[in-house]
């Protein structure tokens, strides 16, 4: 399989393919995606300004709220169909930041419901998620793992 | 089931400004709302008044001013410790363990019986500046001062 020459016909069928494919507006798409996702992380910092002046947080500590609260009004969002709008519209810009991991959880939840509560909801619930935490969690540990022997040898 | 919708809206709305609302101190000076959106310049103060301790640290204050990318230093110095908080130019907070670590050594080379707390975090700013309006306030006792003093030193140290 793979790279097999193809037939004089397969080529034929390709360019007539290839004339009648519509083009994807892609400098169009990553504008959108800039601004949507450029918005969304503005509300994001406005939500760490908050936490800072009004409790006890400070610019180091402040992105801990900061997360689980965009995630909970994603969730919310996803919930009432809103968020599936903004990400037909906005694509990567929606997917990208934090919220994106948020509409992963809630829209697997959903259309699992009907499975039941254990086997439906619980078990397909992180499907696309649980990707995210895995790789996630291994990620950091590689980078911590690094870090530490980094620190060890006196390097930084 | 669209009208249902729409009130649960509103509703959802209405709860987070409540909440936002609720969260509000009620006794907030005005001034402190701009603390991170402008410079500010606070005069540097000492707990406990004495003139010769204005005097250094008029001149720490002055020492971290003269750094190139920071601005808005503010300087409290309580009964053991003095704490230094400033602001990084915006395309130098790349840098700014590096100036950290800077402003650190040249104040403990310069004045080396002081114990400095340095800080470029916004919060231990806006906390340090509304001490120093409280600290306006005749009735608010030295003992009271170095309490919250001790207070934005822990909670600069605080990780998680």
């Amino acid at each position: 399989m793979g790279k097999q020459k193809k037939t004089p016909e397969q080529q034929q069928y390709e360019q007539l393919q290839q004339k009648h494919e519509t083009k994807r507006p892609i400098f169009k798409n990553c504008l959108k995606a800039f601004f949507v996702g450029g918005v969304i992380c503005t509300i994001g910092q406005a939500i760490s300004y908050f936490y800072i002046y009004f409790f006890n947080f400070t610019e180091q500590t402040a992105g801990n709220p900061t997360v689980a609260t965009m995630i909970f009004i994603a969730m919310l969002l996803t919930g009432f169909g809103v968020y599936d709008r903004i990400g037909q519209f906005a694509g990567a810009g929606s997917a990208v930041p934090i919220t994106g991991f948020g509409n992963a959880v809630i829209s697997a939840a959903i259309e699992h419901r009907t499975e039941g509560f254990v086997l439906g909801v619980g078990g397909n619930m992180f499907k696309l998620a649980g990707s995210v935490i895995l790789f996630g969690v291994f990620a950091a540990f590689v980078v911590a793992l690094i870090k530490t022997l980094l620190i060890m040898w006196g390097v930084i | 089931m669209k009208n249902i919708q729409k009130i649960l809206y509103v509703f959802i709305i209405l709860c987070l400004v409540v909440m936002a609302v609720g969260c509000t101190p009620r006794n907030q000076t005005n001034q402190d709302y701009l603390v991170l959106m402008k410079t500010t310049n606070p005069a540097p103060k000492a707990i406990a008044s004495d003139s010769k301790e204005a005097n250094i640290i008029k001149d720490i204050e002055k020492d971290i001013e003269s750094h190139n990318d920071l601005y808005d230093v503010a300087v409290i110095k309580g009964k053991e410790h003095i704490l230094v908080v400033y602001k990084v130019k915006h395309m130098k907070r790349f840098h700014m363990k590096k100036i950290e670590k800077e402003v650190n050594e040249k104040l403990e080379k310069k004045y080396p019986d002081e114990n400095f707390i340095v800080s470029s975090d916004y919060k231990i700013f806006l906390e340090t500046v509304r001490l120093e309006e409280k600290m306006k306030d005749p009735n608010y006792s030295e003992k009271e001062a170095d309490k919250e003093l001790e207070r934005i030193i822990k909670l600069k140290k605080e990780l998680t």
